[in-house]
């Protein structure tokens, strides 16, 4: 089956970007804009592994991290945190890798290829 | 609650991570934001001159270089603005702490926000010497509402309150934490974590405690808990209670993790009976150095018992 990346980002842009990206590398993907919406979409879809925005309007990326690591089922799915804020790397401990935008495309597929695995 | 909030900055990055903190805390509780940069110290008495605290320059504070100082900030801070157009910018010449007591008693502050070490060796600064800086321990002795403090980055991420931890060891000055800390989750309707940690560190000194002891003590801690606090409480039932065993500002820090807490509460100083001349307590001050999210620290009954 192929695997599937959640992209959570409150800025169209980068959600785009990184859904085509991904999706030219073989992954299938799916979005959300907030902290609040990626955890149904999270539930819904069960990605194996979540791209996540830290500053975003209506909930952060840590407090959805927090409320993601309480239910059993999306509890281990690995996160790798994309965000514009500096110190990053210190905001989810327990985050794959932290990544500041603007990001190396290169970069970030090997951290996804290590982490899942290629596409199928 | 955080209804007037004073922000005291360096307006370098050194300040961003508490910045972070401040303008996301004005914004979410829609509160009034004063921003305050003490920009020069001066050079001894009444002297026209101060030392720019970024330059170290020698200059005279006149009208146009505060405007211009002010300007500065607006440029700084022109993301962080943007939440919250509102705020007030000041700039003033003095010695940093006397002027931030001044700005909270004039503004009539019910918080205080301040960044952690500045003395900046690139990311040592916030650790450096491993104590806390000279301005934050004398505002944090003498400032009549709780201070908040974010020293590193990892204390910085926001979103909202929604758990918070006390810290307690059964003090007279822990009481006044304990009031804002419950006063804090009832408004903000946050889950309070009572934590009290048995400090076993003797240990490596030879004071041995057997296992049954450390255990009997820990639920005498749980019953102490309840005693003084949760009889409190009345119907405020969003609660839990811990005691775990261990160099207390290392438990603190843990349990704060573990329970993914957005902010600690605790007494200034525990064990000194007068409030104006004691600096942070030990525990304390590692506490705000190492914890990963802000921490308030409380002082003074006053701010408190009109919030609760």
């Amino acid at each position: 089956m192929t695997k599937k990346i959640l992209i959570v980002d409150d800025d169209p842009n980068i959600t785009s970007y990184l859904t085509e990206f991904f999706e030219d590398n073989g992954y299938a993907t799916c979005a959300a804009p907030d902290g609040r919406e990626a955890l149904d979409v999270a539930k819904k879809e069960k990605p194996d592994l979540i791209t996540l925005d830290l500053e975003m309007p209506d909930e952060w990326g840590p407090r959805f991290y927090r409320k993601m690591s309480q239910d059993p089922e999306i509890k281990n799915t690995p996160v790798i945190v994309i965000s514009g804020l500096s110190g990053n790397q210190y905001a989810i401990q327990k985050a794959v890798a932290s990544i500041s935008k603007p990001f190396d495309r290169d970069e970030l597929i090997k951290i996804v290829r290590d982490t899942i695995g290629d596409a199928k | 609650m955080f209804k007037k909030i004073l922000f005291a900055t360096t307006a370098s990055p050194a300040c961003d991570h508490a910045a972070r903190v401040a303008f996301d805390m004005a914004g979410r509780y829609s509160s009034d934001l004063t921003v305050l940069h003490v920009l020069g110290v001066p050079s001894r008495g009444f002297g026209q001159y101060v030392t720019d605290v970024r330059t170290g320059e020698q200059l005279v504070p006149d009208e146009d270089y505060v405007a211009w100082v002010k300007e500065e900030m607006k440029t700084t801070y022109a993301e962080q603005l943007k939440q919250c157009p509102e705020c007030t910018m000041e700039a003033v010449a003095g010695i940093p702490h006397t002027e931030i007591l001044r700005f909270a008693r004039k503004t009539d502050a019910d918080l205080l926000i301040l960044g952690g070490h500045t003395k900046d060796r690139e990311n040592e600064g916030y650790t450096y010497r491993n104590m806390a800086g000279s301005t934050l321990q004398s505002v944090a002795r003498s400032a009549r509402c709780p201070v908040l403090v974010v020293s590193r980055p990892a204390a910085s991420f926001w979103g909202g309150f929604s758990n918070i931890v006390l810290g307690t060891d059964f003090s007279k000055a822990a009481e006044h934490a304990f009031r804002f800390a419950l006063s804090a989750a009832r408004q903000l309707d946050c889950r309070l974590h009572l934590f009290h940690a048995l400090d076993i560190s003797g240990m490596h000194a030879g004071k041995m405690l057997e296992q049954d002891e450390i255990e009997n003590r820990l639920r005498d801690s749980l019953n102490t808990m309840r005693r003084k606090y949760v009889s409190q409480m009345k119907d405020f039932k969003n609660y839990e209670i811990d005691a775990w065993e261990g160099v207390p500002y290392v438990e603190i820090v843990k349990y704060a993790r573990e329970k993914f807490a957005d902010l600690i509460v605790m007494a200034h100083h525990t064990g000194s009976r007068d409030a104006e001349t004691s600096a942070l307590g030990s525990t304390m001050e590692q506490v705000v150095l190492r914890a990963t999210c802000p921490v308030i620290s409380v002082n003074h009954p006053d701010k408190v018992s009109q919030n609760a």
